[in-house]
């Protein structure tokens, strides 16, 4: 954390558990480019459980929707931000990487640019460096 | 070490806000999203919970949430804040426990 | 000093999986050393019954990995009474040893963590 005469600046992990069509998803979204336009950090953002639905690069939203799925890959290589999808819940969950899928031999890999398959110790790793760590999921 | 509690379902059909309003501290904060923010429907039950957290706890909702719902009524109490406002509040207060 | 996390694990073991992975949390902390603390709360307490069959669902039964957090060096284990009370689950013939708190302690238990995670 680095604070000025005026206010702090914070380092901000954000975790989602939500999958693109949830309003949490598109929630957090606006939250993280609230924080960047803030002059704070985000150090990570880190999909667990459902939120790894918001990696995926197979989500066709609909023309009168939002498509946030694609709004977050853009978001975090438009910011050179580090994305990263829980490996387990991604597993889980058919959200895989060409390595991934080669390895479980899945006939395709989904993962959307700009996200990382990745353990939960990166989920620690980010709360251990951020000033706070924030949570979206639910509805 | 006070913190920030984020709601985001509906009181109607889940018991999260039932549960963290049984372990709120003087200091705390709650911050309504989502759905949650239909606690706020006048004459309810849930408004009349919300009405009776001691004022030690600050009450915040997403004001995008209260224009799409169209609440109105709104408990004076109640802080509207939009997405900078939802920021500055995880900045001023020690953790953010979000009831997903 | 490595910053506290407090998880909060909310569901059954039977609702899918985030019994698991909110315990997966807490284990992955564990493996780095990291200081946390697990909360049973609302219908996660029913992941501390005794002798539950989850055979009979072709589940993984969580129980054992629940019993071996001390291993993992996470000591700090905890249920909401009033939790327990709620669902008639006897405080004697739990899984597994938990520190019982009423409302207000658990208010004052968040606090001293400097994050948490209610899955």
């Amino acid at each position: 954390m680095s604070c000025s005469f005026e206010r702090c600046l914070m380092k901000f992990a954000i975790a989602l558990f939500s999958p693109a069509h949830s309003p949490a998803s598109r929630r957090a979204l606006r939250f993280a480019e609230a924080a960047l336009a803030g002059g704070h950090e985000i150090v990570r953002l880190f999909l667990y459980q459902d939120g790894v639905h918001s990696a995926s690069a197979n989500i066709v939203a609909p023309q009168d929707e939002l498509g946030v799925a694609g709004q977050w890959s853009r978001f975090i290589r438009d910011n050179r931000l580090d994305g990263v999808v829980c490996i387990a819940a991604g597993l889980r969950r058919g959200v895989l990487d060409e390595q991934e899928a080669a390895r479980h031999q899945r006939p395709a890999a989904n993962l959307s640019a700009g996200w990382e398959l990745s353990g939960l110790g990166q989920l620690h790793e980010a709360s251990q460096n951020a000033d706070r760590l924030i949570c979206f999921g639910g509805h | 070490m006070a913190t920030l509690h984020l709601l985001s379902h509906s009181p109607f059909s889940d018991g999260r806000l039932a549960s963290c309003l049984r372990l709120l501290c003087a200091g705390d904060a709650l911050l309504l999203c989502g759905d949650s923010v239909y606690a706020l429907q006048s004459g309810s039950d849930h408004r009349k919970a919300l009405e009776s957290i001691p004022d030690s706890v600050a009450l915040y909702a997403l004001d995008e949430d209260l224009a799409a719902r169209r609440l109105d009524a709104l408990p004076a109490r109640l802080l509207p804040v939009d997405y900078a406002g939802f920021v500055e509040l995880c900045c001023r207060y020690e953790r953010t426990n979000s009831w997903l | 000093m490595a910053r506290s996390m407090l998880v909060i694990t909310r569901q059954s073991p039977w609702s899918g999986p985030t019994a698991r992975e909110a315990l997966d949390i807490v284990l992955a902390g564990g493996a780095f050393d990291l200081p946390l603390g697990l909360l049973f709360l609302d219908d996660g307490v029913f992941q501390l019954m005794s002798g539950q069959h989850a055979a009979r669902l072709q589940q993984k039964d969580l129980t054992a990995n629940l019993q071996a957090l001390p291993m993992f060096g996470i000591e700090s284990v905890f249920a909401s009474r009033r939790s327990l009370s709620e669902r008639r689950l006897d405080e004697a013939s739990l899984a597994l040893p938990v520190e019982l708190l009423d409302d207000a302690e658990l208010g004052s238990l968040i606090n001293r963590y400097d994050q948490v995670i209610t899955l």
